[in-house]
């Protein structure tokens, strides 16, 4: 009798999660195949606008080739100082910096502000005041705090990144089922356990999703910034080449912003996956 | 001569329990929930005493109170009014020694099957040695070894709530209070599960304070059956159940091949049809 239950205990795991997996990995595959298809018209396109004779003046558009072959020659030759890879280089540190320092001081003052009472009467009215300026307006003074080094572009790009961070660490500590609470309660769980081991932790997944949004912002602050003040990097570069109407340049400095904007936001994407598996999707 | 032999026979009976300290007592407990919209009388003064050692089963219509009882015997939920004594003091806050198997199983969704039966003891620093020794004791008694690294999700209900009931286990509680913990599983499963906390249960002495729906489980199980009067929960009846019934030592499917357990599922089932049926 009992060897008999003992079979059908040990049914065969659900696989949704495998199956799931198999589709979301069809549909990326697709969206993929989609999304180059889509670029290869685009280009095509372009390159007949712009055939000598064409629609379209290389003055305002110059041909596919032509920002290609740019493309090229700024990997290896410098281009104000310093080549494609130094620029590029350049911005991200400055984003990585920013963005990884917003989670340093992001996460415990959200985690903070949601889980103490008294935490919350001091951060969040200050909190509140600050987050509807526009990280951009911050440029202003941060040139006139710390001049036009990296160290203002850092400033600027970590206000950028730290709303999100505190936004998401808050919601990730509200949104918890008081009753996990509850349970790790009677198993003996003392405070801080509870706040590291079952808050925190379940709410991880919210957290990274924070982080994302985080960089997303860092990256679009940060070549703003770069366009008011920097001597390198990538919004730097466009900002000089469209100064001088050299638009093969200024195409290069664009498509390689999007591009790597593009790059961060899949690999924290994948990184939330493997950080925190149990995630629902 | 006669007095000896009922002191040794039966401690946890309910009219020997008189000298004895009762391992918790509910004295006066009644609750009100108050939201900013409404209030919502959940449960009336309600007074139980429970002796150590002692299954009692709890069973009553949906919505009567039996989970708030149960949250507040946990130490999990403020009474309006009265207090819960464990071992004649009063109880203070949630902790191991009442462990609780709630309704909606309150697995870590972030804590794979493993980490969840084992969080009591890696919480309290016992060794890792031990720890995964009890763990892999608990995966095998639920039957849960191949899905020892699957997080909750991945489960069935039936599943989750072996592990639950597991996750409660194994800190071996001197309380064990339990809301409906066999609901989730299927037939074959839940008499397995039964005949299983009932082994446990005279083994391990733990006393348990059991809500249930199936007035079969209970009188099955319990040494004492409580049954509460639709909301606002009260008492309505308590009844002991022999100590020497002749079904404990079989499955509930032979239980109810005896007449004496009939007997008394026909007066519980009774008892609460009247608090459904009635308005
Ligand atoms: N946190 C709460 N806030 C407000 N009202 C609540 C709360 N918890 C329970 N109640 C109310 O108290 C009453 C009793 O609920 P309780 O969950 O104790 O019933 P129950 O007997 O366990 O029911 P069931 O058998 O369906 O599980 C219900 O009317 C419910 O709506
Ligand atoms: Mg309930």
């Amino acid at each position: 009798m009992t060897v008999a239950v003992r079979s059908t205990r040990r049914a065969a795991p659900r696989k949704p999660s495998t199956q799931s997996m198999w589709r979301r990995e069809l549909a990326r595959g697709k969206s993929v195949l989609i999304g180059v298809i889509a670029a290869v018209v685009l280009v095509i396109i372009w390159y007949l606008l712009t055939l000598p004779g064409g629609l379209i003046q290389p003055l305002f558009l110059p041909p596919p080739q032509g920002v290609a072959t740019q493309f090229i020659t700024m990997l290896s030759e410098p281009y104000l100082g310093s080549t494609l890879w130094g620029h590029a280089i350049a911005s991200l540190g400055v984003v990585l910096e920013a963005w990884a320092l917003g989670g340093i001081i992001g996460i415990p003052l959200g985690i903070a502000v949601a889980w103490w009472k008294r935490a919350r009467w001091i951060v969040w009215p200050l909190f509140q005041l600050i987050r509807p300026v526009p990280p951009l307006a911050w440029i202003p003074l941060a040139i006139v705090w710390l001049g036009i080094g990296d160290v203002a572009r850092v400033a600027v790009v970590f206000v950028a990144a730290l709303v999100p961070w505190v936004m998401n660490s808050i919601e990730a500590v509200r949104s918890i089922d008081p009753l996990l609470v509850s349970a790790a309660r009677t198993l003996g769980a003392s405070e801080p356990q509870i706040l590291m081991r079952v808050v925190v932790r379940t709410g991880l997944p919210t957290i990274l999703a924070g982080a994302r949004i985080a960089l997303g912002n860092a990256w679009t602050t940060l070549v703003a910034a770069e366009m008011l003040a920097a001597t390198a990097g990538l919004g730097f570069v466009a900002l000089n080449a469209s100064r001088v109407l050299d638009l093969d340049t200024l195409l290069v400095a664009m498509g390689t912003i999007g591009i790597l904007g593009a790059a961060l936001s899949i690999l924290i994407s994948s990184a939330a996956q493997w950080i925190a598996p149990w995630a629902e999707d | 001569m006669n007095t000896t032999v009922i002191k040794t026979g039966a401690p946890m009976r309910e009219a020997d329990m008189n000298d004895a300290t009762p391992k918790m007592e509910i004295r006066g407990v009644s609750k009100t929930y108050t939201t900013r919209k409404s209030e919502t009388y959940a449960l009336e003064t309600t007074d139980l005493s429970i002796g150590t050692g002692e299954f009692v089963t709890i069973v009553g219509p949906s919505g009567c109170g039996k989970s708030t009882l149960m949250m507040i015997a946990a130490g999990l939920e403020e009474p309006s009014t009265g207090e819960i004594l464990v071992d004649g003091s009063p109880a203070g806050p949630a902790g191991p020694k009442r462990s609780v198997v709630f309704q909606r199983f309150a697995l870590f969704p972030s804590e794979t099957v493993a980490q969840n039966i084992g969080f009591g003891l890696s919480v309290a620093h016992v060794s890792k040695v031990e720890r995964t020794e009890r763990i892999k004791e608990q995966l095998t008694l639920m039957g849960l070894e191949q899905f020892r690294n699957s997080y909750p999700k991945e489960l069935s209900g039936g599943m989750q709530q072996r592990v639950a009931i597991a996750r409660a286990l194994i800190v071996r509680p001197e309380i064990l209070l339990m809301d409906e913990p066999f609901a989730a599983l299927d037939a074959q499963t839940r008499t397995v599960m039964q005949e299983e906390v009932s082994r446990l249960h005279r083994r391990m002495q733990s006393t348990v304070f059991f809500i249930t729906h199936s007035v079969e489980e209970a009188v099955y199980l319990a040494d004492r059956v409580v049954v509460m009067s639709k909301r606002p929960g009260r008492i309505k009846k308590e009844i002991s159940i022999p100590h020497d019934a002749p079904w404990r030592t079989g499955d509930i499917e032979d239980a109810m091949t005896y007449g004496d357990f009939n007997e008394l599922r026909k007066e519980i089932w009774d008892l609460v049809r009247e608090e459904i049926t009635t308005h």
